[in-house]
C-alpha cells in the first residue's frame, strides 16, 4: 500500500491463503492506491471493508451487510453502489468517492443539515442512515439535476431510514437541486 | 404550503423550527458512532467476540469440547459456562429499570431474573448459548464457533402462548416458576386482575348495547440502522466502555454490580447512536458482562457487536386481547372489561410492564372514571424472541384493540365514534370531555375530511376493486414532568465562558430523538440575557460518565424537555455570579443591576458595560452554572393524540394502500418543532411497517425465525410512505417552565388502530391481528379461507 496509512492485519483474513499477492489500484476521492492483494486485502474483503476499517473512511455506514438499507453507499464512476456488496478487487483500476471526498458546502450536505420547513420534519435524526442517502441523492442529482419528488422517491426507495424521516429527506433533495442549480447560475 | 404551528406563548428560540444542532456533523458522515470508533486503527490489538448462538429452539448443551476452537491461530480465548468466572455470575434480568438508575437488589422486575450470563440453556433458536470466542477477526471467531465439538440435548419447545399455558406444556424457566410457563404479575399486582372496579359482568348484563373487539398485536422489530455492541478496555483494573446503547450511568451501575466492581474503576461512554427506540429492554444485556470478562482475560480491547441479524434480538411485546364495552342508549359508557394474552418469548425483562404496569396508567388516565372497570392479563413464556418495550411498553397493543371496540361501539349506537370518544374519555382534568382530548380529535377530523365519511363498508369504488375508508384512534400521550419524578436529581451544567460561548453539558445518548437540539433551545432561551443564540453554545455529544453529571436515560421522550425544566435554574446562577462580578467592578449594589442582550446596566447610574468586556476583564475563569434538581411533582394529567388514517383496499388482491395519515400531538409546548414533527412524521413508516408489512416469520416444525433480515422483513422505504400531517397543539399544560411532554412514543401508537378502522370503513370487515397482509385481507372478505382454515 502506498499511502501513509500505518500496514495493520487485513480486517478479514478467515482461512484464505493467497499464493502470491498481487497489486490493484483504486482512485479513492481524487487520489490513487495501491493495494497488495493477499497482503493488504484479501479477496473477500467488500470495498465497505477497505474503505472503513483500512482506510478509516467510516461516513459510509455497515448496516445490515446484505445489500438491503443502502446505508454503505458510495459512487463508483459516476454511480451510487452498495458498498458491502462490492468486493474491493472488483473496483480494480475503477474511482471511488465517498462522504469524506465531498467538500464541507457540499449543496446536498447542506440541504440535509438545514431541512426544517414547517411540515417535513428534518432530513435525519439518527443519522446513521444520512451518509448513504447524501451519496444516493449526489449520483441521482449528477444525472438528473431537476428531479419532480417522484422521481426522488423511486430514485431514494433503495434506502431505508428507521427514524422515517422519508418527507423530509424528499425536500432536501428538490432544495438540494436548487442549490445546484444556483450554483451553476452563479459560475455561468 | 404546509401549516406551521402556532405557538400559545411565542419564545425566542424554544418552539422554534430550524436545523438540528447536529445536522451538518451528521449529514457529512463526522458523527462517530461505535461502528467507527472500535476500529483496530484507533484500537491495536483489537479483538473480535462473537457468541454462540442456538440453533434450536429449545436445548441445553450435554457436552462441550472447545479444544480445537482454542487451537485455531488467532483465537486468544474461549469462555463457556463451565468456566467459574461465567458460572458464578448471579442471575439476571434485561431490563433492570425503565428510565432511573437501578442496583442489582432494586431492579424493577426482581421475580423475573430469568437470565443467566452465557447459559448451556438455550431458550430460543438464535439466543446466546454457552460459548464467547475472542479472536483476531470475526471470521476467526466464527471459524472457532463452528470448531467446537458439542452434544445438544434438544427439548421440546412451545411457540403459541395458548399452548405454553396449557398443562403439559414444556416448561421453559422452571427456576421462575417451576408449575408452568405463566409470569409472575408485576411488583404490587397480587393477580392476573389488575384493575377491578364497580361490577363489570353485571353492568354488561344490564347494559343497552355490548360489543367484543379483538386484536392481536405482533413481535415488531425495532430494526435500528445501528446494532447494538459495546467495546471493552481494560488499563489495570480499571475498565472502560463506549456502546451503543444508550444509558451510560445505568450500563456503569450494571457492570459494577455484576463483576463485583467499585463504581469509579468503570467508565461508560456513549457516542451517537444509530437509533433506539426502545430497544434491548433497557440494557442489562449479557454480553456486556462476558465481553468485560474476555477483555480481561486477555489484556486487549474487545469488540462485541451484533450483525443484522441478530440485531433481530428483542421486539414489541405480543399482545392478543379482547376487549368488551357496554354503554347506555345515550352513548354512555357503562362498563369495559379487558382481558389480555402475552407472549414475553423466551425472557421475561420488561413484558409485563407491557401487559399490567404500564397498561394501568393508560387505563387510569383515559377510562378511570368509568364505574365498572376490568382489566386482567396473563403472560406466558414461549420459545419465541423475547418481547420487551419500542416505543412505549404495551401502549399500541391495548391501543389497538380499543380503537378498534370503540369503533364497532359507534356503529351499534349509530353514533360518530369521534364524538362518542369526547363523550366518555379522557378524564384527568377532573371532567369529561377533556380538552386537550377534545381538541386533538376535533383538529384531526377537520384535518382528515372526516365530515365526509361514508358509512361502513361502503367506500367509493376507485378503479374498479379498490375501495376508500377513513378512521382514526387517539391515546394519551407519553410521559409528563409528575411521571418523570422518579427518575430523581435532573443534571446540568452552564460553562459561560469569557467570549459569552457556551458550553452546556446536558448528558443524556444521541440516538436521533433531537433532545440534544431542545437542551440547546432552551439553554439559548434561558440565557437570552447574554444576548446569545444556539449557535454560541456547544452541546457535549458524548456521554461519559466521567465527565460528571448523571446522564438522562433515552428510555422515553421525556428528555425532550426534562433537562430544559432546570436550565433557568443553571441560568439564574450564571446570571447571579455576573452581576455580583458587575456590582465589584462598578462599585454599585447588585441590586441596581440588571443584565439585558450581554448589557449590564444600573438602575441608578444608566451606566452600562458588555458582558463580554466584563468578562474579559476578570479572572477568564468560566462562570459556571451547575444544578441538581428535581421535577414538579404536582400531578397534572396528561395530554392526548390521535391518528387519522385514510386508506385504499384493494378487495380483488387484499392489498392495504395508506394514502394519507394525520398525527395530532397536544405537547404542552412544543420544544423544538422541526423536531417535534419530525417524530410525528418519522413514526408513521414505522408504525405503518407494523402494521401491514413487517412480521418475523417462524417454521413452525422447528420454531426457527425465517425472517431476520431485511429483505424478508420489510422495512418501509420512501416509496412505501404515504404523505403525514403532522399537528402540533398546546392545549394542556403540565407543571414547571414548560410543562411539556414527551411524543416520541405516541407517534406510533394510534397508527395501527386508525388503520384498522379505516380498512373496516372502506370495506365493512373487521382486521383485528396486525399485519394486515393481503391474505388475511381476503380471508375476511370471504374469498379464500382462513389461516389455519380448510
Amino acid at each position: 500500500m502506498t499511502s501513509s496509512h500505518s500496514p495493520a492485519q487485513s480486517p478479514c483474513h478467515g482461512a484464505e491463503v493467497i499464493a502470491s499477492p498481487y497489486p490493484i489500484r483504486i482512485q479513492i476521492n481524487g487520489r490513487w492506491y495501491q493495494f497488495e492483494v493477499g497482503r493488504d486485502l484479501m479477496p473477500s474483503d467488500t470495498l465497505a471493508q477497505l474503505l472503513r476499517e483500512r482506510l478509516g473512511l467510516t461516513g459510509l455506514k455497515v448496516a445490515c451487510d446484505e445489500g438491503a438499507c443502502g446505508a454503505c453507499t458510495v459512487i463508483l464512476d459516476g454511480e451510487a453502489i452498495l458498498s458491502c456488496m462490492t468486493l474491493a478487487v472488483e473496483v480494480d483500476g475503477h474511482s471511488v468517492l465517498t462522504i469524506e471526498g465531498l467538500p464541507a458546502d457540499d449543496p446536498v450536505i447542506e440541504a440535509f443539515a438545514e431541512q426544517s420547513e414547517p411540515g417535513y420534519g428534518t432530513a435525519l435524526q439518527c443519522g446513521f442512515c444520512t451518509p448513504g442517502f447524501v451519496m444516493t441523492a449526489k449520483a441521482l442529482l449528477a444525472t438528473n439535476p431537476h428531479p419532480t419528488l417522484e422521481e426522488v422517491r423511486e430514485g431514494l426507495s433503495g434506502n431505508l431510514c428507521r427514524c422515517g424521516c422519508y418527507a423530509a429527506i424528499g425536500q432536501a433533495v428538490l432544495h438540494a437541486a436548487e442549490k445546484m442549480e444556483a450554483g451553476r447560475r452563479h459560475d455561468r | 404550503m404546509k401549516k406551521s404551528f402556532r405557538p400559545r406563548d411565542a419564545r425566542q428560540f424554544v418552539g422554534t423550527y430550524r436545523p438540528r444542532i447536529d445536522g451538518h456533523e451528521k449529514a457529512s458522515g463526522q458523527a462517530r458512532y461505535l461502528d467507527d470508533i472500535a476500529l483496530p486503527t484507533r484500537f491495536p490489538g483489537l479483538l473480535y467476540a462473537r457468541v454462540l448462538r442456538s440453533p434450536y429452539a429449545h436445548a441445553r448443551i450435554k457436552r462441550l469440547d472447545t479444544r480445537r476452537a482454542e487451537a485455531l491461530p488467532g483465537v486468544h480465548a474461549v469462555l463457556t459456562f463451565q468456566d467459574p468466572e461465567v458460572a458464578s455470575l448471579k442471575p439476571t434480568n434485561a431490563g433492570w429499570t425503565p428510565f432511573f438508575t437501578s442496583s442489582y437488589n432494586r431492579m424493577m422486575w426482581p421475580d423475573h431474573r430469568d437470565r443467566r450470563i452465557l447459559s448451556d440453556h438455550v431458550c430460543w433458536a438464535g439466543d446466546e448459548a454457552g460459548v464467547v470466542v475472542a479472536a483476531e477477526s470475526r471470521a476467526i471467531a466464527d471459524e472457532a464457533l463452528r470448531l467446537l465439538d458439542i452434544e445438544w440435548e434438544v427439548l421440546p419447545f412451545v411457540l403459541d402462548p395458548v399452548a405454553a399455558l396449557a398443562a403439559g406444556a414444556p416448561i421453559i424457566h422452571p427456576e421462575i416458576n417451576p408449575n408452568g410457563n405463566q409470569l409472575p404479575p408485576s411488583p404490587g399486582t397480587a393477580s392476573e386482575v389488575f384493575l377491578d372496579r364497580g361490577d363489570v359482568e353485571r353492568a354488561l348484563a344490564e347494559a343497552d348495547v355490548v360489543i367484543e373487539a379483538c386484536s392481536d398485536y405482533h413481535n415488531a422489530d425495532h430494526g435500528c440502522l445501528g446494532t447494538r455492541g459495546c467495546l471493552m478496555q481494560w488499563e489495570g483494573d480499571k475498565l472502560t466502555c463506549w456502546t451503543s446503547y444508550y444509558q451510560a450511568d445505568q450500563t456503569r451501575m450494571h457492570l459494577t454490580q455484576m463483576l463485583n466492581l467499585p463504581l469509579h474503576k468503570v467508565r461508560v461512554i456513549n457516542p451517537y447512536i444509530g437509533g433506539s427506540f426502545g430497544r434491548g429492554n433497557v440494557g442489562e444485556q449479557p454480553f456486556f458482562i462476558f465481553t468485560a470478562i474476555l477483555a480481561r482475560r486477555t489484556g486487549r480491547p474487545v469488540l462485541y457487536q451484533h450483525t443484522r441479524r441478530e440485531d433481530f434480538h428483542d421486539t414489541r411485546n405480543a399482545l392478543a386481547y379482547t376487549c368488551r364495552l357496554g354503554a347506555r342508549r345515550d352513548g354512555t359508557i357503562t362498563a369495559c372489561h379487558f382481558k389480555s394474552l402475552g407472549d414475553a418469548g423466551a425472557y421475561a425483562d420488561h413484558s409485563m410492564a407491557a401487559a399490567d404496569y404500564v397498561v394501568r396508567e393508560y387505563i387510569e388516565a383515559t377510562l378511570g372514571h368509568i364505574p365498572n372497570l376490568r382489566v386482567e392479563t396473563r403472560v406466558a413464556y414461549t420459545n419465541r424472541i423475547p418481547g420487551g418495550c419500542k416505543r412505549g411498553i404495551g401502549n399500541n397493543q391495548i391501543n389497538l384493540v380499543f380503537a378498534i371496540a370503540l369503533d364497532m361501539l359507534a356503529e351499534r349506537l349509530g353514533v360518530d365514534p369521534l364524538e362518542l370518544a369526547i363523550k366518555n374519555l379522557g378524564n384527568q382534568h377532573g371532567r369529561v370531555p377533556d380538552r386537550s382530548l377534545e381538541a386533538v380529535l376535533r383538529e384531526g377530523a377537520q384535518r382528515i375530511g372526516w365530515s365526509q365519511r361514508h358509512a361502513p363498508g361502503d367506500g367509493p369504488s376507485v378503479g374498479g376493486t379498490r375501495r376508500r375508508g377513513i378512521g382514526f384512534s387517539l391515546h394519551n400521550s407519553w410521559h409528563a414532568a409528575w411521571q418523570e419524578v422518579p427518575r430523581g436529581h435532573i443534571q446540568v451544567s452552564i460553562r459561560v465562558n469569557p467570549d459569552c460561548s457556551v458550553i452546556l453539558d446536558a448528558p443524556t445518548a444521541e440516538t436521533g430523538t433531537g433532545s440534544n437540539t431542545c437542551n440547546v433551545l432552551s439553554c439559548a432561551e434561558a440565557l437570552s440575557f447574554l444576548g446569545i443564540g444556539p449557535q454560541d453554545i456547544h452541546w457535549i455529544s458524548e456521554t461519559d460518565t466521567e465527565r460528571g453529571l448523571k446522564d438522562q436515560v433515552q428510555t422515553d421522550s421525556g428528555v425532550s424537555y426534562v433537562q430544559s425544566e432546570v436550565m433557568g435554574k443553571a441560568a439564574a446562577m450564571v446570571k447571579r455570579q455576573i452581576l455580583e462580578l458587575a456590582a465589584r467592578r462598578l462599585n454599585v449594589p447588585i441590586e441596581d443591576l440588571d443584565i439585558e442582550a450581554g448589557k449590564i446596566f444600573a438602575h441608578s447610574t444608566e451606566e452600562e458595560l458588555s458582558v463580554r468586556d466584563l468578562l474579559w476583564q476578570e479572572d477568564l475563569v468560566p462562570i459556571l452554572g451547575t444544578v441538581s434538581e428535581t421535577l414538579p411533582d404536582e400531578v397534572t394529567g396528561v395530554p392526548f393524540t390521535a391518528s387519522f388514517a385514510e386508506v385504499e383496499v384493494d378487495t380483488e388482491t387484499g392489498r392495504v394502500d395508506v394514502l394519507k395519515v394525520v398525527v395530532v400531538h397536544d405537547c404542552g409546548t412544543v420544544m423544538y418543532a422541526a423536531g417535534a414533527e419530525g417524530q410525528q412524521i418519522g413514526g408513521q413508516p414505522m408504525a405503518l411497517g407494523e402494521t401491514l408489512t413487517e412480521e418475523i416469520v417462524y417454521d413452525l416444525a422447528t420454531g426457527y425465525p425465517l425472517s431476520f433480515n431485511w429483505i424478508e422483513y420489510k422495512i418501509p422505504t420512501m416509496l412505501d410512505t404515504p404523505e403525514v400531517e403532522p399537528v402540533l397543539l398546546e392545549v394542556w399544560k403540565g407543571a414547571g417552565e414548560y410543562g411539556a411532554c414527551g411524543i416520541g412514543e405516541s407517534v406510533t401508537t394510534c397508527t395501527p388502530g386508525a388503520v384498522a378502522n379505516a380498512i373496516y370503513n372502506a370495506i365493512g370487515v373487521r382486521l383485528g391481528a396486525i399485519p394486515f397482509t393481503p391474505d388475511k385481507v381476503l380471508a375476511a372478505l370471504g374469498k379464500i379461507p382462513a389461516e389455519g382454515g380448510e
